[in-house]
């Protein structure tokens, strides 16, 4: 069957397109759509959010990440001058006269989005069902192969995994798809195929974002190894009222008495080639500290660290109220985390003490650093963007993170460097503005 | 009254804590009830489909929807009903997701409350009342206060966009503190370079109105149509005709000590704050000046062979009418005289950061060099966190930059001088941003030593000063003996920000710095619609974050003027002209100066663009004279005794 390609042009309003739809792709939307161009937001996943829609709450002022944000997708999804599109991918940019012609492929669904109704029929009948570990929950929950990320997704759609749905893998689920059958609104359709868009575009906003370091690169620490050593994200969902364990910090159904949380995994570290800091852990570990401290009152709590990087507004205030709610910083990040009996043993020395020490735990959360998206390399070249050592998207110059070295692309969020919320939040505005200048210029 | 009651299930998020079938019976049997039902997604295109049609099919007038707060879904479902034609305000929502099915684990209960939540909003949705939003025209330009890198930065952005923008500054001069930086950590280039393009861009813009030594003395209006006073203050030069050719500052008898180099070196009383200053006119300081001060001297008007220097010149005042406004009022430096333990002006020799990266410009009081008779040291000591994480001056904050310029100035005098002996005192190393970290292992690695642990004191010991520390690594206490101590001294809030507080009205978070709107998602906007923050004054930045800033408010602040129009909401407070005693209360409490007496007619007035509709007017109002449209007495009433 051929593919369906589809030509649209705007008549009117120039039109930006952003790459991303995180925080930063979702603020530098807005701000350019508020504006009165047209955007197109092109995002990988099957729904707009990005990581900050995994967060439980955030530092330092402990707002409820998704009750701050799920009301900022609503807006991006009802914008009328955004059009999103959500599991999709930019495949081919080209410079043309002051633009880009720009080629975005959309995977298919396999859900007819103009029918479904999001009643999660479908998900229930799936034979895969609680089989798929479930990416939003980090893989601690489990999800069907019909299915809708997280119940707050924009578009309110669900999507089949073409990875795992036996229809797609095998061509065959019983006598019939069970989800089809029960999909009271008619919307599975399993003949769908990938759509190419070809869009001219005056402005380009890249907001790839970031990926979670991979911590069982330092195998020291017993990731994977040791069901009890999670990393930063993982412990997200765990303290997540939504998330796989209603927000009850367990392992196994057992409360952790004794906890550890180790800094700095992944950055300001050679041997895994990270030399740069992650700039978020410090801060997001003593908030995850503090859950602890509120949810498991007799908690032992230990924060092994090299310097604390408090640098934000109210941060410092914050860590000092974290440390005198009895957790313990100790200067010196561990060597080595192995298994005694049913406990783990965090070693290391306190360099303050100068002194080795053995630190018992029932869980060890790893403040693993932040690195780029999978992939933001193969969108670095369509875009022909360079990148610094770090591996992050190349500014244009030091003090101008905005702009790259090619006119009408734009960097915005964590795929130019790691950054927390509100420090993302004023560079994808600021991409806005550079973007809104551009498209002006092509207005006049 | 026809009624439609939609109660949604939020997929399990209510329905799995409240049984939906059984409110939506009970709603059904209302007797202004058309039609209740519920449905799994009501935010959903089917869902809001439905509402369309039944609005049509059942003639409804009133529409009560029971789902999640009205935070995330009440502009959704106003604009759903508004389509078949309803007025967007006969919505009512209850909350049964936030404040039933989320916190209550009891579904029968939960499922009573539930009730008892869409019985409340059916009893006000009959009370309801059409509402109106307005439209005003705004108009398209934009006023930035402060001429550092982040004003210019907005400014440049602005006019960039096609709209004007008039910046103005305090001081004579754009640039602000970029302007006395030697160079930028991590890659060492020369500041001058960056902020004097910056500065020369602005000037050279056709959309920006460069209004130097001047100030903001009056602001009036909201977002769309401020309309703002500023002063400016006499030069007693002409810009037209100065040549900065030097005559007058040569023969100008007053030499004070020069703000520009930290006080380093002195100026005359006629002075070009610094060799790049734009506008690129000497001014005369009417502090120190003898002519203005006694009517004596007068030697600079014969010097000038252009004729420039004018004693005549006034004060003058202008209103500008812009669309939106940009704070950037910047920082200062800690007072490091606040710590005298460290013996800061007690000692020539301890100097702080902003000082010695005058000492260090080529540019600078002592071209670039050390005082000669401070010779070559043999040790130095630079102490971080001055003024910063330090409860004992009122100042809990860490200051963002002092970790990487004292890097950067280590490295540099380590450059020089190779066979001192350089240490850095510090608490926590915050090399956060890009480059930073790889920056303070180079400058490690070039043999600047690192010690952790603040010193208590430093005193003098011959010619020697002496800092005294504890090294909390090695548990020890030393002393250090040093020829150069340098303090790293933190940001606070520029003096000037005071007076753009006050008349703005603008909140302070508790580090007295300007408080952002949100501090996750709006941290550059403020309370107030259409002011917004830029750089420092939000927050102590470095260069890198508060450029990245700037043009974040920039986008901002363009974002009404791009529109050309602004919507006010019409849920405000409204005034019976017939009780109300003028007795002006209600002025008193209103944060965002909406309520102004009628002096002629002697009541109240509210100005509707101004107005958020928060009620605290209406609470203290002695004679209930306010209300607030849509939040009556009566409709509030009847919704608690619903709920009793």
């Amino acid at each position: 069957m051929a593919k369906r390609t589809e030509k649209r042009k705007y008549h009117g309003a120039p039109t930006a397109l952003v790459i991303g739809g995180g925080i930063a792709g979702m603020q530098a939307s807005l701000d350019i759509a508020d504006k009165g161009f047209r955007v197109i937001l092109v995002e990988s996943e099957p729904t707009i959010g990005g990581h900050m829609a995994q967060l439980d709450k955030t530092f330092p002022t402990l707002d409820c990440s998704s009750c701050i944000l799920t009301p900022k997708m609503v807006e991006v999804g009802n914008h009328p001058n955004i059009e999103l599109l959500t599991y999709s991918e930019v495949i081919d940019i080209q410079e043309k006269a002051g633009g880009f012609r720009t080629t975005i492929r959309k995977k298919p669904r396999y859900i007819d989005v103009k029918k479904c109704n999001a009643c999660n029929l479908c998900a229930e009948a799936c034979v895969q069902r609680e089989r798929i570990p479930n990416e939003f929950d980090m893989g601690i929950g489990k999800r069907s192969a019909a299915y809708i990320p997280f119940p707050q997704a924009v578009p309110q759609k669900y999507v089949i995994d073409p990875n795992h749905c036996l229809m797609l893998t095998r061509g065959k689920c019983g006598k019939e798809p069970k989800c089809q059958k029960a999909c009271g609104a008619n919307a599975i359709d399993f003949t769908q195929q990938e759509e190419t868009i070809t869009v001219r575009v005056g402005a380009i906003v890249v907001a790839t974002g970031y990926d979670q370091f991979d911590s069982e690169l330092k195998p020291e620490f017993g990731y994977g190894r040791y069901e009890n050593v999670l990393s930063g994200i993982e412990f997200e969902r765990l303290c997540s009222a939504s998330g796989p364990t209603q927000g009850k910090i367990q392992i196994n159904g057992k409360e952790p008495k004794r906890v550890v949380f180790v800094q700095c995994v992944g950055s300001r570290d050679k041997t895994v080639g990270n030399e740069y800091c992650s700039r978020v852990c410090c801060m997001y570990t003593a908030k995850q500290a503090h859950l602890v401290r509120e949810r498991i009152p007799d908690a032992k709590i230990t924060v092994c660290y090299m310097d604390i990087r408090a640098f934000g507004k109210g941060y410092e205030e914050f860590y000092e109220r974290v440390q005198r709610e009895n957790i313990h910083f100790r200067r010196g990040n561990p060597s080595e985390i192995y298994e005694r009996g049913l406990s783990l043993v965090v070693r290391g020395e306190d360099t303050l003490l100068g002194e080795p020490y053995e630190e018992e735990a029932d869980l060890v959360v790893l403040a693993t650093g932040l690195v780029p998206r999978k992939g933001a390399g193969n969108i670095g070249k369509l875009l022909g963007l360079s990148q610094t050592p770090d591996g992050f998207f190349q500014e244009a110059r030091t003090e101008e993170t905005i702009a790259t070295s090619r006119a009408g692309i734009f960097l915005a969020g964590c795929c130019q460097g790691p950054k927390d919320i509100p420090d993302t939040v004023a560079q994808a505005s600021g991409a806005a503005s550079l973007a809104c200048v551009q498209l002006a210029k092509g207005r006049s | 009254m026809k009624i439609g009651v939609y109660i949604c299930h939020c997929g399990i998020n209510i329905a799995d804590h409240v049984d939906v079938e059984a409110v939506r019976c009970f709603a059904e049997n209302h007797p202004h009830v058309a039609i209740a039902r519920d449905y799994t997604y009501l935010c959903s295109d089917p869902g809001q489909d439905l509402i369309i049609n039944d609005i049509e099919k059942y003639q409804l007038n009133r529409i009560v929807v029971a789902a999640c707060s009205p935070t995330m879904h009440e502009g959704t479902f106003r604009k759903t009903i508004s389509k078949p034609g309803l007025n967007p305000y006969f919505l009512e929502i209850a909350n049964i997701r936030e404040q039933c099915s989320w916190v209550h684990a009891d579904r029968a209960r939960a499922t009573e409350k539930a009730k008892d939540l869409v019985l409340s909003a059916i009893a006000k949705a009959v009370l309801l009342e059409p509402l109106e939003e307005t439209e005003v025209p705004v108009t398209q330009s934009s006023l930035v206060i402060g001429g550092g890198i982040a004003g210019l930065q907005s400014a440049l952005d602005i006019a960039d966009s096609g709209f004007k923008a008039f910046l103005v500054e305090k001081d004579p001069s754009i640039g602000g503190h970029m302007a006395q930086l030697n160079k930028t950590y991590p890659n060492m280039e020369i500041v001058d370079d960056l902020i004097v393009q910056k500065m020369r861009r602005a000037e050279e813009n056709p959309n920006i109105e460069l209004l130097t030594y001047a100030e903001i003395v009056a602001v009036d209006g909201f977002v769309g149509n401020f309309s703002v006073t500023v002063r400016k203050k006499p030069r007693y030069v002409d810009p037209s005709k100065c040549t900065n050719c030097g005559e007058c500052e040569e023969i100008c008898p007053i030499r004070v000590p020069n703000e520009f180099n930290m006080g380093l070196d002195h100026r005359p009383a006629i002075y070009l704050p610094f060799s790049q200053a734009i506008p690129s006119s000497y001014v005369i300081d009417p502090n120190t000046c003898q002519y203005l001060a006694k009517g004596e001297c007068g030697r600079c008007i014969e010097a000038c062979p252009s004729a420039a220097i004018d004693f005549t010149q006034e004060e003058e005042e202008r209103t500008v009418e812009v669309g939106s406004i940009v704070v950037a009022t910047g920082f200062e430096p800690f007072d490091a005289g606040l710590k005298p333990e460290f013996g800061y002006s007690r000692y020539e020799r301890v100097i702080t950061g902003l000082e010695l990266e005058r000492l260090l410009s080529p540019l600078g009081p002592t071209g670039g060099n050390f005082p000669t008779h401070w010779g070559e040291p043999e040790s130095i000591v630079f102490i971080q966190c001055v003024g910063s994480r330090d409860k004992t001056v009122g100042n809990e904050y860490c200051s963002r930059v002092c970790c990487m310029y004292t890097a950067k100035q280590a490295g540099l005098l380590k450059e020089r001088f190779p066979r001192a002996r350089i240490t850095v005192c510090y608490i926590d190393i915050r090399a956060f941003g890009k480059g930073y970290e790889e920056f303070y292992e180079k400058v490690q690695k070039a043999g600047v030593i690192y010690r952790k642990g603040i010193p208590s004191e430093i005193y003098k010991r011959g010619e020697k000063l002496i800092v005294k520390a504890e090294d909390s690594l090695l548990g020890e206490v030393y002393e250090e003996e040093a020829d150069l101590v340098v303090l790293a001294t933190g940001l606070i809030p520029s003096r000037e920000a005071d007076k753009v507080r006050d008349l703005f009205k603008l909140n302070r978070s508790p580090d007295h710095f300007f408080m952002e709107a949100h501090p996750k998602l709006r941290p550059l906007d403020t309370a107030i619609e259409g002011v917004y923050l830029s750089g420092t004054c939000q927050g102590p930045k470095d260069i890198t974050d508060t450029v990245t800033h700037a043009h974040g408010t920039a986008s901002r602040a363009t974002i009404p003027l791009f529109k050309g129009k602004v919507m006010i909401e019409p849920i405000t407070a409204s005034i019976d002209a017939e009780i109300c005693s003028g007795c002006g209360l209600c002025e008193g409490v209103c944060e965002y100066q909406a309520l102004k007496k009628d002096d002629y007619r002697g009541h109240m007035t509210v100005n509707a663009a101004l107005c958020k509709g928060c009620g605290a007017c209406h609470s203290v109002c002695p004679v209930k004279a306010i209300t607030v449209k849509q939040f009556k007495p009566k409709q509030v009433i009847v919704q608690v005794e619903m709920m009793a």
